[in-house]
């Protein structure tokens, strides 16, 4: 059975939340959507702090490694010395270094996002639709009770 | 009003925008669609003529395409700054434009990389600027700024792109509700599936300040190596340390007058009166301000720099830009960049929505014609009196110029009627 509460206010929503919590509901039978952030909810459900950071760390640290790999790698591959430089000119070469830091962390990043949140989520794709227009709560109770 | 109404209210009032376009937009659409149309069109005259269609030649062996090129840079730049930057510093106005401002910033990007593209004389080339594995066993320069610049920008336009979509996945989830037929389907797809659940916001909201966070370092080195593309030669009126800071000053300036720009007719089209207020344009009135003065100053800067420096080339440079053969265009900008926004000192005019429009136009003009006068006049006029000339553009150059112009609106039309314009989320989150 599954009990279902919609408000269209974040006040009355986190009431009810507080409410359901307090009488000892535990929040893996809650099924919750909000049309936006809301910050409280992370605190009443302990939710822990996303790990996205440390794919962002490991994205930007391939990306800073890829840069510096790449120029060089390909500066020692064929020496050719322009423009009265070092073959291997490392001022040059932070700027392709840093904009591979960004551009391999912003992917990896995204591509985590992703992953930790189960995207893409077939079944409201398909079908059912999210109600996440409003703030919803839904309980959901063993068959025998 | 309660809060559920307005939410409502607000999911319709900006997908309305969405349905049924107007005569006046199917006519705007095929005009801008037209001019690109024409642009590419002139595009493959240059091609199968050869280079020697455009009037850049030596001397200003860069011309109007470079001129070009940095212009839609940027413009692009403060889409990313509206969206990032003031994320990070929790600006709330920012929730009227960051929408429309990063779908600009995409735009621009696409706009500005065909420029170097259209420039090469043999563009089907153009992927020797990408380090691969060859059979000549060379690799690109990367002591080279040009190559520099194709990592910058094809950067920028990867990571605007995802934050552009990371910003819109909730609101098509919106969207998908309100749609029907087979928009609904496009809308659920492109949405992942969205439901907003605790755990999902979660995430979200640490993609989204990470992705912030890249941005704004990202953005201002962008423009400074586009500025490097100049700064690193040895030409005077370009051989100079300020121009990062100049150009990337420059950038915010140009892309907050061009969000004006669209902006203001796009909120009264579309009826969006209610969620853009005066008080948000007064907010990036003050930003136009801002970005101006430390342009104005960067200015004065520059012929400091060659009057202390005694250098006698640097000097007869800033005396030929300020006199010299361009000296129209070089006041024209002055008007345009320094002179004018100094309006937006009185209160009122920040608050005149027709004036900021119109305000917008020239400062759209001025930073144009700011590339212009430093690419043209330092080609022009090097250290050789025997090396000088003028630069004449012909049609396919102008042709090419208004046909750029022609797509970036002509995207931004096609934005405004596939996509939220605002940022749904937001506008309720903030509406608490």
């Amino acid at each position: 059975m599954t009990r279902e509460w919609l408000y269209h206010d974040k006040e009355s929503f986190l009431l009810k939340l507080k409410e359901l919590l307090a009488a000892g509901t535990p929040p893996e039978r809650l099924t919750i959507m909000t049309p936006f952030h809301v910050h409280e909810v992370d605190h009443l459900l302990h939710l822990k702090p996303s790990p996205l950071k440390i794919f962002t760390l490991i994205g930007a640290a391939a990306g800073l490694a890829a840069g510096w790999g790449l120029t060089i790698y390909t500066s020692l591959d064929w020496p050719l010395r322009t423009g009265g430089k070092p073959i291997v000119a490392i001022p040059a070469y932070v700027i392709v270094a840093f904009e591979l830091t960004i551009l391999i962390g912003a992917i990896v990043t995204f591509g985590a996002f992703l992953f930790l949140g189960r995207f893409p989520v077939l079944k409201v794709i398909t079908g059912g639709d999210a109600t996440e227009a409003q703030f919803l709560i839904q309980e959901h109770r063993e068959e025998d009770e | 009003m309660s809060l559920g109404t307005y939410y409502q209210n607000l999911e319709t009032d900006v997908l309305a925008a969405m349905r049924k376009p107007s005569t006046l937009y199917w006519v705007a659409l095929a005009f801008s669609g037209a001019l690109f149309a024409m642009g590419m069109g002139l595009w493959g005259y240059q091609i199968m003529t050869g280079i020697g269609a455009s009037g850049k030649m030596h001397p200003v062996g860069w011309a109007l395409y470079i001129t070009n090129f940095v212009f839609w840079v940027g413009i692009a730049h403060s889409g990313t700054l509206i969206s990032a930057v003031l994320f990070l510093f929790r600006a709330r106005f920012r929730s009227s434009f960051n929408r429309s401002a990063e779908a600009m910033t995409v735009i621009a990007v696409m706009t500005a990389g065909l420029f170097p593209l259209i420039h090469l004389g043999r563009v089907w080339f153009f992927y020797w600027l990408m380090p691969y594995p060859n059979q000549r066993h060379l690799w690109v320069n990367f002591r080279s700024p040009l190559v520099w610049d194709v990592f910058a920008v094809s950067t920028y336009f990867t990571v605007s792109l995802i934050f552009f979509y990371t910003g819109l996945i909730p609101d098509l989830a919106v969207a998908r509700r309100h749609a029907t037929g087979l928009k609904r389907w496009v809308y659920r797809v492109l949405s992942l599936g969205w439901e907003g659940k605790p755990n999902q916001w979660n995430h979200y909201n640490q993609l989204y300040m990470f992705l912030a966070a890249f941005a704004t370092p990202l953005v201002i080195s962008v423009h400074s190596v586009v500025s490097w593309d100049f700064a690193m030669s040895v030409i005077p009126g370009w051989h100079t340390t300020i121009f990062a800071p100049y150009f990337v000053a420059g950038a915010i300036f140009s892309g907050t007058g061009m969000v004006i720009t669209l902006v203001v007719p796009m909120r009264k089209i579309l009826g969006l009166e209610k969620y853009i207020t005066i008080d948000h344009f007064e907010s990036i009135a003050k930003i136009l301000l801002f970005t101006s003065l430390i342009v104005s100053y960067a200015y004065i800067v520059e012929f400091a720099l060659a009057y202390y420096s005694g250098n006698v080339f640097e000097t007869a440079h800033f005396s030929y830009r300020l006199l010299g053969d361009y000296r129209y265009f070089y006041w024209m900008m002055l008007l345009c960049n320094s002179l004018l926004p100094l309006t937006l000192f009185f209160k009122p005019l920040r608050r005149n929505l027709k004036y900021l429009f119109i305000l917008s136009i020239f400062v759209n003009i001025g930073m144009w014609l700011e590339r212009f006068v430093i690419i043209i006049t330092a080609l022009a006029h090097d250290y050789d009196p025997y090396n000088w000339g003028n630069f004449a553009p012909t049609l396919v150059d102008v042709g090419i110029d208004i046909g750029s112009f022609g797509m970036f609106f002509m995207l931004f039309l096609i934005f405004t009627k596939m996509l939220p314009v605002l940022s749904i989320t937001e506008v309720k989150e903030h509406a608490e």
